[in-house]
Formats: structure tokens, C-alpha cells, sequence
């Protein structure tokens, strides 16, 4: 017994590296590590801030300066924190850098606009919103394992620029299978979210609706990265041959992590169709892959609080940029600021937001690879064998 | 004669796509990275020649002045597309040189993404249209017509190349280009300035491809900011068709892609029932880049490398 201890106890030492670790921890059902990882997990975890922050965020509606305005940047900021959910998984704890991640997007807002809009060519069929939830989130697995199967043996620069293709080809498709489709009209009249008489219709419930929503995805991912699962990714991430060389079955994580990642993107899609009830292939461009990825990237990969700020910051900013109030206190500078006019400074840095962003992930690779909010590692000390 | 047409259109935007195709190469070839803006680069090209040809007269060249106005356009392209390059690679690249294998690729995005915002914003998003100053007939006898600027374009992509191959076999430049890239730790031992090298790679890429936006905006005249991002993928497409790494296999990618997305789609749509709009030839290149990679990641000519880690 004391032999087989002292065995183990080498042999974690000689896994000391991170990805090793991780591998070693995901290939084999070591109870007392698992113990210890799940402790160190909950002191981590600091249950009363993720209470503080819910009941804030839940409480924002209330607040005296939230106006209309307001709820609906909150909600699109919303959306793509479910997006950022999604792509965090894939290229945050799996390290598969996905340029194509609205593909899955356009795939749960099409498939509940498919089957209940109105104006939808083929398969309609008056599907509830809440009742298309599993609908989606199966359709968006599937969707996400067939795209990830043929891209299993690539690897960064190419797995970027496959998916890059995918996202290109799903937009096309969108546009010209029109019997399923519409084609450029797209479809419109997609009933809202309705449960036992009541519509998901104002904005307060929808912002309402997506913090619990966020939160409750946040919380899947978070039980999903502590599992052996989420090793199985960080160790994949970290090396993928040493993963392997560690007994983790790689092309089965590998696709898992496509299948989670793409689900929640259509659910994320699903929340899109839900509330603009209306979707065309205009609005599942390249740029959604790329807010996706920027807010993933300078929130910090593979960071949850980091998706939150990062889609705060890159999605809701600019918009609070344009804002009226905002040229009035920008105007403020006038007086010191010689040969502009502050008050615009706003509404130019908004629209000029891509190339920010673009700099911005520049910037962040060069100076704070991990992003504003650096992903926290679970890790794991292992006891000194007794005697030494 | 409809089939000769669509293969000289294969040829003729092959040729593009090999003048870009051949800047992913080299920067491949000596770095193992994918230069994501070298799209952008292109497309700057595109617009540093429109602005020559419109500052020399633009609509109003006729006649043998647009010889000289021509190769003064492609000369600036170059020299700009050259001037981006090195500034992206020294802001963008050199710095994560040693970093984990996301980093210069993110990074690239962000220039990319950031490059045609500014294009975008500096014109208004509205397309420019290149002067339409190039002769509009063609050759040939019977049915087997060849367009001038068909010609043209096939012919000036031919002399490029064939200039880049006697660079890198002939000069002691193209000697170091190809030392660094074989081997760049022995490369340094041996005296090679590394860093000067890898810029040069970057430098004669980027020249070449701002040639390329300049044929091409000759040919298909309107240019916009977002320009660079469909022959960007295609030509890294026909890189790796041809074996990315491998300078002749970029060549022969270019048309080979050029040819296939043409003519493939052509033959595709001659199936009675079957009607494919222009679009699908990007789902053609697409799937061709997705086919490659998996049943034969060497390409052509080029060594096993897309599962390098």
C-alpha cells in the first residue's frame, strides 16, 4: 500500500507540468485528487460575490438611470455573453481558435425561426420558444460535431482558417437554399417567447430572462471545466500530443468541447430570433465571429468574468458611446481641447469601433496575453508522500 | 466559345490568387505562420494603385500613356504593400515571435480586421471604381477570343513569378531567404541576419501582392475596404493546394483554384436541375481547402506540415 502510495506520488511528480498534469488527472479516476480539486474549486468559488453580483445585475431595471436605452444594450450585451460563453469553451479551454463560431449562432436562430415563423418555406410547425430550448441546443450539438469532425486533425492556424470557411459557407447557404430559408428576406413575424398566457415581450423581462440564462450557463460551464471533461480540454489545450501520449482521448473531447461550445451559440441565436423576431442572412456576418473572439480574447481566454466584461466593454460601450448625455459630457472638453469638436468624439469612436477592436486584440497579445480578467487554473497540490 | 471563356477567367483570377498565394508561401516557409493580413495587404495595394491612376489622369489616359501610368500604379502598390508589411510585422509579429502558437495568429486578426475598418472608414464604405483606362478588346481567332486585359494580367503574373524564382535561386538575398527557411537557428550561426531576412520575406510577399490588387483592380474595377478577405482565403487555399511552403506549388494552386472555382462551378451547374450562382465558387474553394487538408495536407509540391503543432 505504502509502495503503491510512494509510486503514485513519484509519478505525479514527474507530471508536475501543466498540461502532463492536467492529462494525467483527466485520464485516470484518481478519487483522492478529485477530492482535493473539488475543494480547492469551492474555496475558489466565493459563492457570496457570485450572489452580489446576480442580485445587482438582476436589480438593474430598478435603477434610477436604466431607461429603455439602457435594457436594450443590456440585452444585445446579453446575447453575446452567451456567445462568449459558447466560444470560450472551444477556443478558451480547448485551445481550438473557431473563426467561424457564427455558423452555430445562425443555426439556432434559424432552426426556431424554420419552425415558427410564418413566412418559414418548409417545416413549420408553430414551435413554442421554450419548448424549441432542447430543439436548439440538440440541432446546435449536432451541427457542431459535424462541422468539428472534419477539422479533428488540423491545428491553429488552419483549424482558424477552415472554420473561417465554415462561417462563410453556412452564410451562403443561408442566402440561396432559399426553400428552407427564404433566401435575402429572410424570416420575419418569428413569434416571441410565450408561456401559459404570458409574452416575453418587455424589455425588463428579456434582460431578466438572459441574466438568469448567463448565469445559469456560466454555472454548466463552470461544473463542465472542473470536470474531467474540462481537464481533458486544458490538458488538450496545453499540448495535445502529451494529452494523448497521457491516455486522453482526444478526438472525442475535441468534439465534445465543438458540441458545447456550438450549443450554447445557437441557444444564443435562439435568444437573437426570439427577440428581433425577424432573421436574414445580413446579420450573420463574420463580424459576429469576430466580436465573439475579440470579447473572448480581451476578456480573457478562457476566463468567465472576462466574457461578461469583455462583452460590456466591446458590445455595450459603443453603443453607450452614442448616447446624447454622452456628447454633453463629452462637449465639457471643448473648452481645452483646441480644434475638435469633443462632443463627437463619442459617436466617432463608436463607429470606428472595429479598428479599436482589431488594435485592441494586438495590443493584448503583445502585452496581457491572458486578457483583463486572467483565467483563474483550478489546480491541485498533492500531498508529500508521509516519511519524506 | 463559352467553355474557353471560363477557362481563361479560371487563368486570369488564378493568376491573382497565385501572386497572393505566393506571399502566404514565403512567410510560411521561413516563419510556420499564417500571415492572416496579408489579404489586407493586398487590398491596400489595390487602393495605393487606384490612387496613382486617378493622380495621372485617370479616365482621361488614353493611348500609350497608360503604359507608363500602369507601371508607375503597380510600382507605389508594391512599395506601399511593402511599407505595411514591414510596419505589421514589426508591431504585430516580431514581438510574439516566441510566444504560444494563438498569439501571432490573433494578433494577425486584429490587424486584418483593423486594416479594412480603416480603408472603410477613410472612403465612406462605398466601393471606389478603378479608372476604366485598359483596352476593352481581345484576341484570337473564331470563337477563341482572349480579352487584353486577360492577357494581360496572365502574362504580367507569369513575369512576377518567374522574377521571384530567379530571386530566391539567384541572389544572395533569395539564398539567405531560403537558408533562414530550411534551418533559421543554423541560418544565424552561418552569419545570416535573421530578422533582416524574415522582413525581406515579408517585403517581397507583400509587393507581390499589392501587384496583384492593382491587376485586379484593373480588371474588376470596383474596390472596397473588405476587399481582401475572399482572395485572401482563396489564395491561402491555392497555398495550400499547392503545398504551403513550396514557392512553385503556390503557382500552380493559384490556377489550379482559379481554374476549379470557374470552370468547376460551371461544370456543376451544366447538371440538368442544378443552378449555382456565383457565390457557390467560394463554397467550392472552401471545400477544396477543407478536401486538401484532410485526404492530402502536403499539397502538391509541399512537405506534411498542417498537424505540425
Amino acid at each position: 500500500m505504502r509502495e503503491l502510495q510512494e509510486g503514485a506520488d513519484r509519478r505525479l511528480r514527474a507530471w508536475r507540468g501543466r498540461a502532463a498534469g492536467g492529462a494525467a488527472l483527466a485520464a485516470q479516476p484518481w478519487h483522492a485528487a478529485r477530492e482535493r480539486l473539488r475543494a480547492a474549486e469551492e474555496r475558489t468559488r466565493l459563492p457570496i460575490a457570485n450572489v452580489l453580483v446576480l442580485v445587482v445585475a438582476l436589480s438593474l431595471p430598478f435603477w434610477p438611470v436604466i431607461d429603455s436605452r439602457w435594457l436594450r444594450i443590456l440585452v444585445l450585451v446579453g446575447i453575446f455573453v452567451v456567445l462568449g460563453l459558447g466560444l470560450n469553451i472551444v477556443v478558451g479551454y480547448a485551445g481550438l481558435l473557431d473563426l467561424g463560431f457564427v455558423a452555430f449562432f445562425a443555426t439556432g436562430a434559424y432552426t426556431y425561426a424554420i419552425l415558427s415563423s410564418p413566412a418559414s418555406p418548409a417545416l413549420q410547425a408553430d414551435l413554442n420558444w421554450w419548448l424549441a430550448i432542447p430543439v436548439v441546443l440538440a440541432v446546435g450539438s449536432v451541427v457542431g460535431v459535424l462541422l468539428g469532425l472534419p477539422v479533428l486533425p488540423l491545428r491553429g492556424d488552419y483549424l482558424a482558417i477552415v472554420t473561417l470557411g465554415f462561417g462563410e459557407i453556412v452564410r451562403i447557404l443561408l442566402l440561396n437554399v432559399v426553400g428552407l430559408t427564404n433566401g435575402a428576406q429572410g424570416l420575419f413575424n418569428i413569434p416571441r417567447p410565450e408561456f401559459a398566457g404570458w409574452v416575453l415581450e418587455a424589455l425588463d423581462h428579456w434582460y431578466w430572462v438572459l441574466v438568469l440564462a448567463s448565469f445559469i450557463l456560466a454555472f454548466a460551464v463552470g461544473r463542465m471545466r472542473a470536470s474531467r471533461m474540462g481537464r481533458a480540454w486544458e490538458a488538450i489545450r496545453e499540448d495535445e500530443d502529451v494529452a494523448a501520449g497521457m491516455g486522453v482521448n482526444t478526438v472525442k473531447y475535441k468534439l465534445l468541447a465543438f458540441a458545447m461550445g456550438a450549443a450554447i451559440g445557437a441557444f444564443g441565436g435562439l435568444v437573437f430570433a426570439g427577440f428581433f423576431t425577424f432573421v436574414n442572412p445580413s446579420s450573420f456576418t463574420l463580424l459576429v465571429s469576430i466580436n465573439v473572439l475579440s470579447i473572448v480574447v480581451i476578456g480573457g481566454m478562457g476566463s468567465t468574468p472576462g466574457v461578461v466584461l469583455g462583452a460590456l466593454i466591446l458590445i455595450g460601450l459603443p453603443e453607450v458611446l452614442q448616447f446624447d448625455e454622452t456628447s454633453r459630457l463629452l462637449s465639457l472638453f471643448n473648452p481645452i481641447v483646441p480644434f475638435a469638436d469633443t462632443s463627437l468624439w463619442g459617436r466617432q469612436l463608436a463607429s470606428a469601433r472595429f479598428i479599436v477592436f482589431g488594435l485592441m486584440l494586438v495590443a493584448v497579445m503583445a502585452l496581457r496575453p491572458q486578457g483583463i480578467f486572467a483565467a483563474a487554473r483550478p489546480q491541485v497540490r498533492l500531498p508529500r508522500a508521509s516519511g519524506r | 466559345m463559352f467553355w474557353f471563356d471560363q477557362l481563361i477567367n479560371g487563368l486570369t483570377i488564378g493568376s491573382v490568387y497565385a501572386l497572393i498565394a505566393l506571399g502566404y508561401t514565403l512567410v510560411y516557409g521561413i516563419l510556420q505562420m499564417i500571415n492572416f493580413a496579408h489579404g489586407e495587404v493586398f487590398m491596400l495595394g489595390a487602393f495605393a494603385g487606384y490612387f496613382v491612376l486617378l493622380a495621372v489622369g485617370g479616365d482621361d489616359l488614353g493611348g500609350a500613356t497608360i503604359i507608363p501610368a500602369i507601371v508607375l500604379a503597380m510600382f507605389v502598390a508594391a512599395l506601399a504593400s511593402s511599407s505595411a508589411a514591414v510596419v505589421i510585422e514589426r508591431i504585430a509579429y516580431r514581438p510574439l515571435r516566441n510566444a504560444p502558437r494563438l498569439a501571432p495568429l490573433i494578433s494577425a486578426i486584429g490587424v486584418s480586421v483593423a486594416l479594412q475598418n480603416i480603408v472603410l472608414r477613410m472612403t465612406g464604405g462605398r466601393d471606389r471604381v478603378y479608372p476604366r483606362i485598359f483596352p476593352g478588346g481581345s484576341f484570337g481567332f473564331g470563337d477563341f477570343q482572349v480579352g487584353y486585359i486577360q492577357a494581360f494580367l496572365i502574362v504580367a503574373s507569369v513575369l512576377m513569378m518567374a522574377a521571384l524564382l530567379v530571386f530566391i535561386q539567384r541572389t544572395r538575398t533569395g539564398r539567405a531567404m531560403r537558408a533562414v527557411a530550411e534551418n533559421r537557428a543554423t541560418a544565424s550561426l552561418m552569419g545570416i541576419d535573421v530578422d533582416r531576412t524574415i522582413v525581406t520575406t515579408f517585403v517581397v510577399g507583400a509587393a507581390l501582392a499589392g501587384v496583384a490588387g492593382v491587376l485586379q483592380g484593373l480588371w474588376i474595377p470596383n474596390i472596397r475596404g473588405t476587399m481582401g478577405f475572399l482572395p485572401g482565403i482563396k489564395a491561402f487555399t491555392a497555398a495550400v493546394v499547392g503545398g504551403i511552403g513550396s514557392v512553385p506549388g503556390a503557382m500552380v494552386g493559384g490556377f489550379f483554384l482559379g481554374l476549379t472555382e470557374t470552370v468547376g462551378r460551371e461544370l456543376l451547374s451544366a447538371i440538368p436541375g442544378v443552378h449555382l450562382p456565383n457565390e457557390w465558387s467560394d463554397v467550392i474553394a472552401f471545400s477544396l481547402l477543407v478536401l486538401v487538408l484532410v485526404f492530402r495536407p502536403t499539397g502538391i509540391f509541399g512537405e506534411r506540415v498542417s498537424r505540425r503543432a
